[in-house]
């Protein structure tokens, strides 16, 4: 038995050797067919995304070096590309090692930004898909099944997930940290930058009351207006409406400063001093970092969104290091299990046979000892039932031992040829 | 009665200890379970706590509000049943971090000194306008304590803000409107509370007046209550005219609250608190 993963990522590979060995969703039943045909009916599941694409096979009777060869002739085969092109760039696990990636892959710990979420659902895809194509196996679906549910602990146990990681997200995470609910908030945007419409459109999606838009070209601010259902303003007139904004995006493409502590002192005034929430995205700066001191005025610009981005990803970082140990005890539970299901055959075989020669044997010295007492040929019977059982307890128990510290294929294979089993 | 009064006493102030561990440990690490858990165990100490209370009334057949120990009890029942009322709102609830600390230091250190007073009778109180005046007032401090955590909550989110360090903590506690919208709300009805307090009060120190002393009304205690009611209603007005919000109405409420403690304190350690105050001097 093998179980193998063959595959390449965003570390070990280019993002153009990533394009060009993915699999599209309407390549993927072709595929996973193509190589389960290569792999004598292995047990497969390709999981193809921007970020990785990898080949999961299991196989009861091939060793895991065949696995990956047929893997490797697929990726070079299917995309017509020389394996000379791409082998650096491969990975290939076996064993307990395929499981712990798997599970460290689902729980987004092997990540580009550890702890995103999409990941989960992709491999949740990969494995439908491969069972739509009826390309899974027994050992393949349980440990798809603990790889869900191996992530699931580590998102639930963890912060793996917590604290946004884009400047946009982070901007909206600040607004609601500020704001009770952005239903009835106004944003002003001022000037329109890509950044300011990510923005505001991450600010819209949560649903804010009412969008203000400021341009000094007053077509453009009712384009950007018309497009969230917002209100144009003509430039000149920012000061009569700067009261107005509860968050202010600022990204005009302005050489200095545009506004100043005054105003904002004044605009401060005119709303009762509730609370305004000012984000400079614009380079050079728009808001005049004096502004930052004002009570009730939370200024952030570029560097300090950030900064907060970076605070947050290291906390993932900190947070992957306890997901990791969740992704360790899962892939010993599964290694476990998956070492009583693969010796059970070969065990179960063994004694079978050691069984019937037993009988064979028992039944050629009965019939030579016809003067045997019905009691004496039990006896002789026990005797020779106690030899076997004997016989079998240490290697019963070495092979479950030995699998788990060698390639099992090869254990089960030796014990086979020991035991003259049949495959 | 008493052993069951003194069993539920200590229990409760056991509970209200480990309510505050519950709470530091939230403080410092991120699990929703051990903040259900804050709140739990400071409602069942609360519960306990007036379970001793209503021992005790029935142990003595008097309404024990009159003793450190009773008085603290009390205060931190009612301050746990406003918290309780408050964490109906899911969105506050773990501000019941900021609460339970200060009430398990109290607690702590209630059940450290509280055998003598326990285990003896109460004073009586003479008539029902001054068992009210006594309850409002706690009732009016245990929401000035609530409204002095919130206000250390919204300095303590407001600071992290100003600094662009939104991180830990920040994340699970309220927004900074929800604070102050739960601020005002705890101010609004400890104001006009501690007003009543002081009317019923003056009301029963009138009728009292041949007991109190002719100048009952310049004890350093009613002075000092008449200061804390000005403070209070400078304070609410000016917020709900829009001309003190944010970080100043918080500082402002967390260092009247910390003065109200602090002069309390002293009259109640110079032995001060005696309405005869003036009489007693000539």
């Amino acid at each position: 038995m093998s179980l193998a993963v063959v595959g390449l990522n965003h570390r070990s590979g280019s993002v153009e050797l990533l394009e060009r060995l993915g699999f599209s969703a309407n390549e993927l039943p072709r595929a996973l067919r193509d190589l389960r045909n290569r792999a004598d009916g292995a047990g497969v599941v390709i999981l193809s995304t921007c970020n990785r694409v990898e080949l999961y096979l299991h196989h009861a009777q091939m060793d895991s070096a065949s696995l990956c060869a047929h893997a490797r002739a697929l990726l070079a085969e299917w995309h017509a590309i020389p394996e000379s092109e791409f082998g650096d760039a491969l990975y290939a696990f076996h064993g307990q090692d395929a499981i712990t990636h798997l599970f460290r892959v689902a729980s987004s710990l092997d990540s580009l930004v550890v702890g995103e979420s999409q990941i989960l659902g992709q491999v949740h895809d990969a494995y439908l898909a491969a069972r739509t194509e009826q390309a899974t196996d027994k050992v393949m679906h349980a440990l798809f099944q603990k790889a869900f549910s191996v992530a699931k602990a580590v998102r639930s146990r963890t912060d793996i997930g917590a604290g946004n990681i884009s400047i946009s997200s982070v901007a909206v995470d600040l607004a609601a940290s500020i704001f009770m609910e952005l239903s009835n908030k106004t944003v002003m945007v001022l000037g329109a930058g890509e950044m300011s419409e990510l923005t505001l459109k991450s600010l819209h999606s949560r649903g804010v009351g009412s969008i203000l838009v400021l341009n000094r070209s007053i077509e453009r601010a009712r384009e950007i207006a018309a497009r969230f259902d917002g209100e144009p303003i003509a430039f000149a007139d920012l000061d009569r409406h700067l009261h107005r904004a509860d968050i202010l995006i600022s990204s005009t493409a302005a050489p200095h400063a545009i506004l100043h502590p005054a105003q904002f002192r004044d605009a401060l005034e005119r709303r009762a001093q509730e609370p305004m929430f000012v984000i400079d995205i614009a380079v050079p700066r728009d808001v005049e970092p004096e502004a930052g001191d004002l009570d009730n005025l939370y200024l952030y610009n570029m560097d300090d969104l950030r900064q907060v981005v970076e605070e947050n990803l290291s906390a993932r970082r900190e947070q992957a290091e306890r997901g990791a140990a969740i992704v360790e005890r899962g892939a010993d539970e599964f290694a476990k299990w998956l070492r009583a299901i693969v010796a059970e055959p070969t065990i179960v075989s063994m004694a079978r046979e050691l069984r019937a020669i037993r009988e064979q044997e028992l039944e050629k010295t009965l019939a030579a000892l016809p003067d045997l007492t019905e009691k004496q040929r039990q006896e002789v019977g026990y005797l020779t039932e106690r030899i076997v059982n004997k016989i079998l307890q240490s290697p019963m128990t070495q092979i479950k031992h030995e699998i788990g510290h060698h390639d099992p294929y090869t254990v089960l294979h030796l014990v086979r040829r020991l035991f003259g089993l049949k495959d | 009665m008493i052993l069951s009064m003194g069993v539920a006493f200590y229990l409760g102030c056991a509970l209200y200890c480990a309510a505050g561990a519950a709470a530091i440990l939230y403080l410092w690490r991120d699990h929703e379970r051990v903040l259900d858990a804050t709140i739990a165990l400071a409602g069942a100490g609360a519960a306990c706590l007036a379970a001793a209370f209503a021992f005790r009334w029935i142990a003595w057949r008097l309404v024990p509000m009159t003793t450190a120990a009773d008085s603290i009890a009390l205060f931190a029942v009612l301050s746990t049943a406003v918290m309780l009322a408050l964490m109906r709102k899911p969105n506050v609830r773990a501000l019941a971090c900021f609460y339970a600390p200060p009430l398990a230091a109290l607690c702590i250190v209630n059940a450290a000194v509280a055998h003598t007073d326990l285990f003896t009778a109460p004073r009586a109180l003479a008539g029902l306008p001054l068992v009210l005046h006594v309850g409002m007032a706690f009732l009016a401090y245990a929401l000035f304590f609530l409204a002095g955590m919130t206000s250390a909550a919204y300095v303590f989110q407001s600071q992290r803000l100003k600094r662009r360090h939104p991180t830990g903590l920040f994340q699970r506690l309220p927004s900074l409107e929800q604070l102050d919208s739960t601020l005002i709300r705890l101010i609004g009805l400890g104001y006009p509370l501690f007003v009543l307090t002081l009317i019923l009060g003056a009301f029963w120190a009138h009728t009292q007046r041949d007991l109190l002393g002719p100048r009952w009304w310049l004890a350093p205690k009613v002075v000092l209550s008449f200061v804390l009611a000005i403070f209070c209603a400078v304070t609410y007005h000016r917020r709900r005219a829009g001309r003190l919000r944010g970080p100043r109405l918080a500082y402002q409420v967390f260092i009247g609250f910390i003065a109200l403690l602090a002069i309390y304190l002293i009259l109640a350690l110079l032995h001060l608190r005696t309405y005869n105050f003036w009489g007693a001097a000539s």
